[in-house]
């Protein structure tokens, strides 16, 4: 016991090693987690929205879906609703964007009694089929886009607006 | 379309196809009693008047609204303005209102009448049926002037 004796220069020494390490590793540790942060984020579901349509209960009959995310302008933060209209073709579910290609009208699923397997738009008769294909003769241009379309807990994950794939 | 430059131009250069105004004529009142009311009128208006602008964004276009008080409401001359925005090239022009006064307009003027609907106590899923339900009862009113011609 008595030759193993700590001197004061030793003890000294171990306790401002000690101390000096504790405030390195304060200093660094927190930079280095800066510097890997990104790694280590979890991925928020691409830009997915929840809406409350279940996926049991579509049908090829297409249903109007409406869905509200937070849109931020600038300083201004609204809650903005948005409509898709969702069938099931087979097995693969559909969500059509309601925006009409020719000057942005809403259309509607047989809102035409004269066609009523078609998307009708009020504002200049402009019709679609159900793929969202323009029916030539009418206004639009072009077809209708599509939602990206995601499932979980059995409900309809509607995404990014995408060109149609269908047509 | 409403009334900004993106929309405005998109107007003259599509007007065959944008040929309808839509005017919300809105009523204020700042007396004690009536503030709240007028408030709540005229969320409701401005709420139903975007919707609209939405269904029908391709073939309407909502101007700000022609606001005034009971005092300052002689000095709206509708038949003016809708003589305005003729000339200007809208071969319809609807005005829409929660006020009452402006019935008596409805021989000479498209007039859209509602009765307002407080909305500011409601969820938001609730709100969007309500405008929805509003929308479906004065869509026939735009769709049988449209088809008349």
């Amino acid at each position: 016991m008595s030759n193993n004796r700590v001197s004061r220069r030793q003890f000294l020494n171990y306790t401002l090693t000690g101390v000096g390490g504790f405030m390195a590793a304060g200093m660094l540790l927190p930079m280095v987690r800066f510097a890997i942060d990104p790694v280590l984020q979890t991925k928020a579901e691409g830009d997915f929205v929840q809406t409350s349509q279940k996926v049991a209960d579509l049908t090829e009959e297409p249903v109007r879906v409406d869905f509200s995310y937070e849109q931020v302008d600038a300083w201004y933060k609204s809650e903005v609703t948005d409509t898709a209209w969702v069938y099931k073709q087979g097995d693969q579910v559909i969500a059509l964007s309601p925006v009409c290609k020719h000057l942005g009208c809403t259309v509607n699923w047989a809102g035409d009694s004269a066609h009523p397997d078609q998307f009708f738009c009020a504002c200049h008769g402009g019709r679609y089929e159900k793929t969202g294909k323009n029916i030539p003769g009418t206004p639009p241009t072009g077809p209708l886009d599509e939602y990206e379309v995601a499932e979980q807990d059995g409900l309809v994950m509607l995404g990014k607006k995408i060109a149609n794939t269908l047509v | 379309m409403f009334f900004n430059v993106n929309d405005v131009q998109q107007f003259q250069q599509q007007k065959d196809f944008i040929d309808t105004a839509l005017v919300p004529l809105l009523s204020l009142d700042f007396k004690e009693a009536k503030i709240k009311q007028s408030s709540s009128a005229a969320e409701f208006l401005m709420s139903l008047t975007a919707f609209i602008e939405q269904q029908f964004k391709g073939r309407l276009m909502l101007v700000p609204p022609f606001s005034y008080t009971e005092q300052t409401r002689n000095g709206v001359s509708v038949e003016l303005l809708k003589k305005e925005m003729e000339d200007a090239g809208f071969k319809h022009v609807f005005f829409i209102t929660c006020d009452h006064y402006w019935t008596s307009f409805q021989e000479q003027l498209d007039v859209i009448w509602l009765p307002s609907i407080p909305l500011e106590s409601m969820d938001t899923g609730v709100k969007q049926s309500i405008l929805q339900n509003q929308l479906n009862q004065v869509i026939p009113t735009f769709t049988s002037k449209w088809f008349q011609v």
